[in-house]
């Protein structure tokens, strides 16, 4: 991999991280607490999923370790489209 | 005020006593459960064992949620019900009287039933007690074994290995969990095993438990072959706990048997979970699902009903996500064929709908670690096992549970080597578009 696309993917990534924010999927998850377990600033990740609801927690930095860590796939990321126009990350992959 | 009592702290009795709390906030709620612990998430423990999780984080509920549900909870284990005088007795020597009853005891492990089985390092994996006491051997063994061949055979398998312990797997027949898997998929989670450092052992079944001093030493095989082990692990399926409901009369077959409200024989005693056998009308037939989702579900109808607001239960499309040698797999609808040597009955995170036989076609795709198989039925889809990358799995659940009409697709689905992932998300992405549905 070249030196450019490699800091293009890192971009790409990043861009996705700071527009979205972590929504769960209730029917997959089975409380097991992986994701507040490696949540960096403590939220309460399980609950989150538990009642279906967006971690929309404002100290949430986005870092992907509850989404990455979920053995169950239960949590993704959805844009938030607040710089839907200053940057489309679908444009640049 | 109506009087609840609830046997059983597992996924079933905990979701019942949250919605008769939301339907009768005055009613009076007896948890009584002989676990040491309170409400944990049993399939956390394979998390655990592995060491990606501390004991802490698997119980969910905190003291102010027990708190907000306002309930008497009971340590201890119910002996008998007499449902005419509507009374549970309990080994304490107390008993309690009831208005609603609810059995949510679970399954357990069955047994190996060899000689040498009571030895000191034959373990299970049923409850945390179990998970500690693995842990605790495993801090010291060099090797295990471990016997079975469903999701709890292989998370044990996976928290030895991650704790160091050299494991051997055996298997009665020549793949693991046939009764969901086929033998491709089978052989990528074994491959991935072996390179792992997992030794298989095909073909091979314990004639006896070798012991030395009150403790596991080794096994002995039928084919004469001996293998030495500090822990011997089991995990050859589940069997719903019914003595209770046996010895009061309760009608049952190899769950308790309930009608849809989730009301066993006897008036306003009600089961749910991996104990309960729910009448299904589409097949006609009465199945057990030891699934986390049905069982919450479960609860939650029966404690409907149980608070007086009629309530249904319809037996979804079985559906689970699980982690097979670190690949998330997800497994819905029918997608198996027939019994498998290695379990006896129902696997825990199993249903019985898995394994009937599909009048399907299969069309499959796989590449690297990622394998996708779709079982195509006439004019829906009726089951997917999606291996590995994820990303089609919102689709295929939507379409399958929603029971798409797939035919402007399906002769190109069963075409050789055909594009199964395109075709697939350009469906759904048609019929999403069709219903304007918000989906993420």
């Amino acid at each position: 991999m070249n030196i450019k696309k490699f800091f293009r993917q890192d971009s790409v990534r990043r861009a996705a991280l700071v527009q979205g924010f972590v929504v769960p999927d209730t029917s997959r998850c089975v409380q097991c607490g992986i994701c507040s377990y490696n949540c960096p600033i403590n939220i309460d990740v399980r609950r989150h999923a538990w009642l279906g609801i967006p971690v929309k927690d404002s100290h949430c930095l986005t870092c992907g370790e509850c989404v990455a860590r979920c053995p169950r796939g239960v949590l993704s990321f959805e844009r938030t489209n607040l710089f839907a126009e200053q940057a489309d990350v679908s444009g640049e992959a | 005020m109506r009087r609840y009592v609830i046997v059983g702290s597992g996924a079933a009795g905990i979701s019942a006593i949250e919605t008769i709390r939301k339907l009768d906030p005055s009613g009076e709620i007896t948890l009584i459960s002989d676990e040491m612990h309170n409400y944990y998430s049993r399939p956390g423990l394979a998390y655990y064992l592995t060491g990606e999780l501390a004991e802490e984080y698997l119980f969910p509920f905190s003291r102010n949620d027990f708190k907000n549900l306002k309930l008497c909870h009971l340590q201890a284990r119910v002996v008998s019900i007499n449902p005419d005088e509507h009374q549970v007795w309990l080994n304490t020597g107390k008993s309690l009287i009831y208005d609603r009853l609810l059995i949510a005891v679970g399954a357990s492990a069955v047994g190996l039933n060899i000689p040498g089985d009571n030895l000191a390092g034959v373990v299970k994996l049923d409850n945390l007690d179990d998970a500690r006491q693995i842990i605790r051997l495993a801090r010291k063994a060099r090797a295990a074994i471990v016997v079975g061949g469903g999701i709890t055979a292989l998370e044990i398998v996976e928290g030895l290995l991650a704790r160091g312990v050299r494991t051997h797997f055996l298997l009665r027949g020549e793949t693991y969990w046939s009764n969901v898997l086929d033998r491709v998929e089978s052989g990528i989670v074994l491959h991935r095993l072996q390179e792992e450092g997992v030794k298989i052992h095909f073909n091979t079944e314990i004639e006896k438990i070798l012991g030395n001093r009150g403790k596991v030493a080794g096994v002995q095989t039928r084919d004469g072959r001996r293998l030495a082990c500090e822990i011997l692990a089991y995990a050859i399926g589940v069997r719903p706990r019914i003595e209770l409901a046996q010895a009061s009369s309760l009608k049952t077959n190899r769950g308790i048997l309930v009608d849809s409200r989730l009301c066993t024989s006897a008036a306003d005693i009600f089961a749910a979970g991996d104990v309960a056998e729910v009448y299904d009308p589409l097949s006609g037939k009465s199945v057990i699902d030891s699934l986390w989702g049905p069982a919450r579900d479960q609860g939650r109808i029966a404690g409907a009903n149980m608070a007086g607001v009629a309530a249904h239960y319809s037996k979804p499309i079985p559906f689970n996500v699980t982690r097979l040698a670190n690949l998330t797999t997800m497994i819905i609808g029918t997608v198996g064929k027939g019994m498998d040597k290695d379990l006896v009955g129902i696997a825990r995170g199993d249903s019985e709908t898995w394994r009937r036989l599909p009048e399907a076609i299969a069309a499959q795709s796989d590449f690297d670690v990622n394998r996708l198989r779709i079982l195509v039925g006439q004019r829906n889809l009726l089951g997917a096992i999606v291996m590995g990358d994820q990303s089609l799995s919102k689709a295929l659940q939507d379409l399958i549970v929603n029971q798409v009409d797939i035919s402007a697709i399906r002769d190109r689905l069963l075409q050789a080597g055909a594009p199964l992932a395109n075709l697939v998300t350009d469906l759904y992405l048609k019929v999403r578009e069709k219903d304007a549905r918000p989906v993420y």
